[in-house]
């Protein structure tokens, strides 16, 4: 179908009736103080009156990821003592639909969908969620400088695995948008809002990413005999080991586990967790495998670009860029994987200034 | 600036992280590198005469250089960083802190011409106030009468619209840390946030754990920072945090008289040190 961008909100009012629908927005923090300026960030909100919808332009800083994971979940709420007892949080049944995500970010849902539902394992609050949300996917129409998901085999302009996919009707200069359904959850979807059919039309599908880079398409088997390798001395000495690059990114799934207790009462809740923190892997007497910011950085690049491969066969990284853009250090696993493509398997040292050494 | 050009102060870099490593007695020599991007640099260790050369000094030279030397706490060799005004005064921050030692530095002092990042606009010290060698000539520095007219301003606010704000800042925050890791005050050996299981402050990024994390790190840093601004550069999600810090310095200086911090001779920091005559009329 073909929806004319005046017509947007329009949509999103209709399906709003049925669900909470999460749409891309800019969220205003006024500073009342002299002088002060109002903060806009772009994220995804859920959907209210009049609502200004930023389909274009980059992407969300977090991942849509929070609305099937989210950063908290509590599991259960107990009580100690003689009363004791123990009563399980269960999501609620809400329907929700995520409206304009990106390509790379539908993918990004598919993977976690591998690592929560599949190898004999379902992940009931995930599973929960899941099956209460329905996608539109949006085709990117600006990549920012730091996506690089074509060169992950990703198409910027289409998922596949989307619900409905929407990108911008050709000829309409951004004016229209076309909606097509792939799946029966995404059929019912736009039979909500056919009163807005404005006809047929076609897609609008040539972006391409800005950042092309150079990657060997079996990247994943060389890096596999690349663990002792020196490169990870060397690229990882600038990381401050924060979190920032695995929240902001889209299929980190990592999650910890721990209470808050008030007094006889608490709640088990799990919480975002991240292999970049040196806590990550400490035992309990103290030890710790991943001492350092080397080990911790090596197991993040070859989580992304190869242990996932091997165990479910695809990527992890789906090339949106956001730890690229927000590495407090600057450091770019497009960067890295250039290197990587690059580099001697069997080197003994490394440098990132070859050809000049004595 | 300083008499000598962009592309001069980097030959001198250079030169001076070869001689450094030439030595014998510096494992590398910390500065910056480029990106495949033109307006940002990154954080690099220089570890062979050859990526000396990739070295480089330009107005997107914007992260802290100090903090790095705390990588290793007991190294076998010296650790050569290059710094600008507010690197030098990281780095006084820790030896002060006693979380480092001077004779496991090397520090090669940059006179700064101000970068292209918000916190230099203030910058009272872009000289290098601590160094081992120096390039530049030293610049005379500008006194900024404006240093806490944000704070000024934001204390005109209610309590409740103070809080509303700050609310809305930390329903933002993601709990990743960034902000501590990069601080040079944040100089423990163990974080109170990474101890395991305190009970009060977990990872969890909801509005309770991310305004406890927040008010304690600001109540943790706020009478030693030195005001590089690193914490407020990383925070992917754009929390204004140097204004606790700010606002602790503020207090500090109305109740105490001028206080600065990272200065070469800096007293003990107020916070954790007691004298007779300390103000006490809210005890
Ligand atoms: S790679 Fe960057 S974002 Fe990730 S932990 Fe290191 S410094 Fe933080
Ligand atoms: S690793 Fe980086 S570029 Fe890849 S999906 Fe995660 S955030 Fe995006
Ligand atoms: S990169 Fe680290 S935090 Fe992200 S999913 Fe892998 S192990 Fe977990
Ligand atoms: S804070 Fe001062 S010394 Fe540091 S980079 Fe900015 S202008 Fe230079
Ligand atoms: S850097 Fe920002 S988002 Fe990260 S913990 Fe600090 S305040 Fe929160």
């Amino acid at each position: 179908m073909k929806l004319a961008k005046k017509d947007l909100n329009k949509a999103l009012e209709i399906l709003s009736a049925g669900a909470i629908v999460f749409a891309p927005t800019f969220e205003m923090i006024e500073d009342k103080s002299e002088g002060g300026q109002t903060m806009a960030e772009k994220k995804f909100m859920p959907y209210k009156e009049g609502m200004f919808i930023a389909l274009d332009g980059p992407n969300t800083v977090k991942p849509p990821k929070d609305i099937l994971f989210p950063n908290v979940e509590k599991m259960y709420r107990y009580k100690t003592g003689v009363n004791a007892e123990i009563q399980e949080i269960i999501p609620e049944d809400t329907k929700k639909i995520l409206f304009g995500i990106r390509p790379c970010d539908m993918r990004s849902i598919d993977s976690m969908d591998k690592v929560f539902l599949t190898k004999e394992y379902v992940d009931s609050y995930y599973a929960k969620r899941r099956e209460n949300v329905v996608t539109v996917a949006f085709g990117c129409t600006e990549p920012e400088r730091t996506c690089f998901c074509d060169s992950m085999g990703i198409d910027p302009n289409n998922a596949p695995s989307a619900d409905v996919m929407m990108n911008v009707a050709k000829g309409s200069n951004g004016d229209a948008f076309i909606l097509e359904a792939y799946t029966d959850k995404g059929k019912e979807l736009l039979e909500q809002i056919k009163s807005l059919d404005g006809g047929a039309g076609e897609a609008q599908r040539d972006t391409k990413c800005q950042l092309q880079i150079n990657k060997d398409p079996e990247l994943d088997k060389k890096l596999a005999g690349m663990f002792e390798h020196p490169i990870w001395d060397k690229i990882t000495k600038g990381c401050i080991g924060c979190g920032t690059c695995t929240f902001v990114c889209p299929t980190c799934y990592c999650f910890d586990i721990d209470n808050e207790n008030y007094g006889a009462e608490g709640c088990k809740y799990r919480c975002w967790d991240s292999c970049m923190f040196s806590d990550y892997t400490r035992m309990a007497g103290g030890a710790n495998p991943r001492p350092t910011k080397k080990e911790r950085l090596r197991n993040r690049y070859m989580h992304k670009l190869s242990y996932f491969n091997e165990r479910y066969g695809e990527t992890l990284c789906v090339g949106c860029g956001r730890c690229v853009a927000n590495c407090p250090s600057h450091l770019d696993i497009s960067e890295f994987i250039e290197k990587a493509t690059a580099a001697d398997p069997n080197a003994e040292t490394y440098t990132d200034a070859p050809g000049k050494e004595a | 600036m300083a008499g000598l050009t962009e592309a001069q102060v980097q030959d001198r870099i250079r030169e001076e992280a070869k001689k450094a490593l030439a030595t014998g007695e510096v494992s590398a020599v910390v500065g910056w590198t480029s990106t495949r991007f033109e307006d940002k640099t990154k954080p690099y260790f220089a570890e062979t005469e050859a990526e000396c050369d990739l070295l480089v000094w330009n107005k997107y030279c914007i992260n802290g250089t100090g903090k790095f030397a705390l990588d290793d706490r007991y190294p076998e060799k010296k650790i050569a960083i290059i710094a600008r005004g507010c690197d030098s005064r990281a780095l006084n921050r820790m030896l002060r802190d006693k979380q480092l030692k001077r004779e496991n530095l090397y520090i090669i002092g940059v006179v700064c011409d101000g970068k292209e990042n918000a916190v230099c606009e203030g910058c009272q010290h872009k000289n290098p106030l601590t160094y081992d060698v120096l390039i530049g000539e030293p610049v005379e520095e500008q006194i900024d009468a404006d240093r806490f007219k944000e704070i000024e301003a934001f204390e005109k606010l209610s309590p409740d619209e103070r809080y509303e704000y700050w609310a809305k800042q930390y329903d933002k925050c993601i709990h990743c840390y960034a902000c501590r890791n990069a601080c040079p005050a944040c100089n423990c050996v163990e974080c109170y946030a990474d101890q395991y299981r305190t009970g009060w402050q977990g990872k969890a990024a909801d509005r309770e754990q991310n305004q406890v994390y927040g008010l304690t790190r600001a109540y943790h840093v706020g009478d030693r920072c030195i005001e590089c601004g690193e914490c407020e550069r990383v925070c992917p999600m754009n929390l204004p945090i140097m204004r606790q810090t700010k606002k602790m310095l503020k207090d500090i200086n109305d109740l105490f008289g001028d206080y600065e911090c990272g200065l070469p001779d800096d007293a003990m920091p107020i916070l954790g040190s007691y004298k007779l005559e300390d103000p006490d009329e809210f005890m």
